[in-house]
């Protein structure tokens, strides 16, 4: 008979994991085996190498530390907190406790006795896997199959939630252009080629003297009218379009425009004021806009990005792309795919910005078009790991020219430069507080310049040196001629041989920060004990490890695998003994990029900073794992680069 | 406390309540410690404070053993009355009586039950009057079980065993001010095992000052 005493620890047990995961029954049974304990502060409920006890415990309130007794004195391994499960070596390994669980405020705590929840451990497969993956404190000792942790959060998400709608948009999002481009039934075919070509469109509207449609003319028609027939140039557009045309209102419903399209096979539908053909031409849909429309697939995205100009339609593509990230990002899909899906996104909408601007600039500048010159991304894009419209960080080479078009280029550069950085303001990346874009003079140089600026970094690294080398040492071409940063590559890789020690500086870098030590309540827990309200993910743990696997890849004297996943994926190879280290390290950035990218989208920001209260318990615990690896990591590096020894 | 039947009594013990004295005969250790002992919490709604007209509505208990409160162990039962329900069941807003045992059941639970244990509660002396006033019919006038009522070890642990109890604020030695100094949640309140279990975790914590005065012992606690 459940009695109120059962329910309420129930209800206790039900908010934390893994006794979210139990059924009604399982839940009823493991509350009504609960044994509550008070225990002071000061108490010490079990000690480093005594034999496990019959019980685990769940702390109900108060504050427990678990300590690890070394030569030097006690260590806080981990500050536990409400729902906090510990004590489960004795559950899972039957073996001694590895550390000591001192009561360092007053306690309550709950006691479940293993052999109950043994029975469940073996029914209940999450709850297993749970366990398996390491999620209960107090098992940071042994070091985390993150894959489990992975799989675990895949399994124990809740389940109710339905994000597949988040896939297709509003209908109402459907985008009816209201610039129709239109001729005359005099024009030659000719003449109306060109104004398709100037309009970047795919279709031209034939009208009369009163602005009626008459006919139409696509892509296809010259294709398949002129071209393939072989009419002259000289044809006029009467002689091939289409006409009559099929019309619509333009406030119809959008299932109606759709219907008339399909049913019609067009792939234009001109929209009039009154829907008839005997009104004027006030707006034009292709089924490029519908296929836009319809969903946000990333082919479906990409296209759209490749047929447009316009920079409100770029954003809200981009906008799309978010609502898109959010769904994969929820149903755990893989992040190397999705990383390299929004990368493609990212370039393309980079490519159409160049364009763009290539565009705007080039009646301007005739004498700079034959100059080769390449955009680089730098940073998380350069990386292919961008995934929110984090800062920009970009830059721009060109060519070395003569001495006599040196002013000329260096103006149209930026010229170029500055016009896409501001598109993709528009589009909603925030531009680099530290302005390294492609719209600083600093950062528009010929390559002579752009080997300057690496061998002085490479020479004399400076501490500012050394955070400009971690940005710019991961470029990435995006459009125009890759021979440019390849030869800057070659560069680097040549310097770095003269000049190893430089590896030395880039490795203490690395050590700058440690991650904390875990979570506590609502702070982050530095291993000094310091508490903090704000984690910084990308200070503390991205950037640690993005920097490891730069530094290591680097000093196998690799240059060019660009991606975070790519270089400890190559690391893995190249030092079989770690290859498991390695292969956690890249399971763990996965983590934190996920994480940071949800995040992202739940504030609205760029995910850095992290409050830990609207962290989930499971969250917590997988974000703790992350940090496992880079320790390890760091400590090798100490090691190997004899940091301990290098003077400041 | 001795226990004096009257001799018409003794005649109609029932087995459970003569399992019950024999139980009570073995006395525990005065040494033995205090994390050895076991005990059971109590409580009891009521149809109102007149412990000659007025009858138990619910019984609530909880045992506690090597210092821990063992939630299986969590009981509610329901005596089975013929007393109208007054307005007191209104404020401990029981709607209707469930489950309701026949008294003699009643009685034998709660007796094995309670077994030997040290009995706990706050105000544990009206609790007992009231459960007596069933057990009597059984011929049993007394309960054998040494008691430790919260609201006294409560005074005494702040004021020391020599004090005068008419100098106490007895308001704030009430359950609901003991909790709230001690920061248990006052859940389920006005429920026998709801508020079984809040005397269980304001023992616990107790206990604990009690061991920080240097009481350790069961004679110690007991007194």
């Amino acid at each position: 008979m459940a009695n109120v005493i059962v329910n309420r620890v129930a209800e206790f047990l039900r908010r934390f994991p893994p006794f979210s995961f139990l059924g009604k029954e399982e839940l009823e049974e493991i509350s009504s085996a609960v044994e509550i304990q008070f225990l002071e502060k000061g108490e010490t409920l079990f000690k480093q190498g005594d034999a496990p006890q019959a019980h685990f415990f769940i702390l109900k309130e108060g504050e427990i530390h678990l300590t690890e007794s070394k030569a030097s004195g006690e260590e806080v391994k981990e500050y536990l907190d409400e729902g906090d499960v510990f004590g489960v070596l004795a559950l899972l390994g039957k073996r001694a406790y590895v550390l000591n669980a001192r009561i360092s405020q007053n306690s309550l705590i709950y006691a479940i006795p293993v052999q109950v929840f043994e029975e469940i451990l073996a029914t209940n497969n999450r709850v297993a896997l749970y366990f398996a993956a390491g999620f209960a404190s107090g098992q940071v000792v042994v070091r985390q199959d993150l894959s489990q942790g992975q799989k675990a959060r895949g399994a124990l998400k809740n389940e109710s939630r339905e994000n597949s709608l988040l896939i297709f948009s509003d209908q109402s999002e459907v985008k009816i252009s209201d610039k129709v481009l239109t001729c005359d039934s005099s024009n030659t075919v000719q003449e109306a080629a060109q104004l398709m070509v100037d309009a970047d469109v795919s279709s031209i509207v034939i009208v009369d003297d009163s602005f009626r449609p008459t006919g139409i003319i696509t892509d296809k028609d010259l294709r398949s009218k002129i071209l393939a027939k072989a009419l002259p140039l000289s044809t006029t557009v009467s002689e091939v379009m289409t006409s009559p045309v099929i019309t619509r209102k333009k406030d119809a419903g959008f299932s109606d425009l759709y219907l008339t399209m399909i049913k019609n096979r067009l792939h234009h539908l001109i929209l009039t004021e009154d829907g008839s053909d005997q009104s004027n031409v006030c707006g034009i849909i292709s089924d490029h806009d519908v296929l836009v429309s319809m969903g946000n697939s990333p082919a479906v995205l990409i296209h759209g990005l490749l047929n447009t100009q316009e920079v409100k339609e770029i954003r809200a593509i981009r906008e799309r792309a978010s609502k898109m990230l959010a769904y994969y990002l929820e149903n755990e899909v893989a992040m190397d795919f999705v990383a390299s899906i929004m990368t493609e996104i990212n370039d393309v909408i980079i490519q159409q910005a160049i364009k763009i601007s290539e565009k705007s600039l080039a009646g301007l500048y005739p004498e700079m078009q034959s100059v080769r010159y390449c955009f680089l991304t730098l940073g998380s894009e350069g990386r292919e790991e961008q995934l929110l419209r984090t800062d920009q960080d970009n830059a721009l080479i060109y060519e070395n020219v003569a001495e006599g078009l040196r002013i000329k280029a260096a103006e149209y550069f930026l010229k170029l430069g500055t016009a896409v950085v501001e598109i993709l303001i528009a589009c909603g990346f925030a531009p680099c507080p530290g302005e390294i874009m492609a719209s600083n003079p600093k950062w528009v140089q010929p390559v002579a310049q752009w080997e300057k600026y690496f061998a002085s970094w490479i020479l004399t690294p400076t501490p500012e040196a050394l955070i400009s080398a971690s940005i710019f040492f991961d470029f990435r071409a995006i459009s125009g001629s890759k021979s440019l940063s390849e030869e800057l590559s070659l560069f680097i890789y040549d310097s770095l041989k003269k000049k190893p020690v430089f590896l030395n500086f880039l490795a203490q870098n690395t050590l700058a920060t440690p991650p904390p030590l875990g979570f506590f309540r609502n702070f982050v827990v530095e291993k000094s004990g310091e508490h903090r309200d704000q984690f910084d993910i990308k200070a503390r743990a991205i950037r640690p490890l993005v920097d490891l696997a730069r530094l290591l890849t680097l000093s196998h004297a690799i240059i060019g695998i660009n991606n975070t996943f790519k270089r400890f994926e190559r690391l893995a190879e190249l030092e079989p003994n770690y290859k498991e280290l390695f292969s956690e390290a890249a399971k763990a950035f996965e983590i934190l990029i996920r994480i940071r990218a949800i995040e992202g989208m739940k504030t609205g920001n760029d995910g850095r900073f992290i409050d830990p209260e609207s962290l989930g318990k499971l969250q917590r615990q997988l974000l703790k794992n992350t940090f496992v690896p880079i320790d390890e990591l760091q400590d090798i590096v100490k090691v190997r680069f004899q940091l301990d020894h290098f003077g400041q | 406390m001795t226990w004096w039947p009257f001799s018409q009594s003794k005649r109609m013990l029932p087995d459970f309540a003569k399992e019950y004295l024999a139980r009570n005969e073995l006395h525990i250790p005065a040494i033995r410690a205090l994390n050895q002992l076991d005990f059971v919490v109590l409580d009891t709604e009521t149809t109102g404070l007149d412990t000659n007209n007025d009858s138990i509505v619910s019984f609530g208990a909880v045992k506690i053993s090597n210092e821990r409160i063992l939630v299986r162990s969590a009981v509610e039962w329901y005596p089975e009355s013929n007393q109208s329900l007054k307005q007191s069941p209104l404020i401990h807003g029981l709607v209707e009586r469930k489950n309701q045992l026949p008294k003699s059941l009643f009685i034998k639970q709660v007796l094995e039950y309670i077994s030997n244990a040290i009995l706990v509660g706050h105000h544990l002396g009206f609790d007992l009057d009231m459960l007596l006033q069933s057990t009597k019919d059984y011929g049993l006038t007394q309960f054998k079980n040494p008691i430790i009522d919260t609201m006294n070890l409560a005074i005494r642990l702040d004021h020391g065993p020599q004090t005068n109890l008419s100098h106490i604020q007895v308001k704030n030695y009430s359950l609901d001010a003991l909790c709230e100094r001690f920061k248990i949640p006052l859940d389920d309140r006005h429920t026998a095992a709801g508020d079984a279990h809040l005397t269980a975790l304001l023992f616990l914590k107790l206990v604990k000052i009690a061991e920080a005065k240097g009481i350790k012992t069961y004679a110690q606690l007991i007194r």
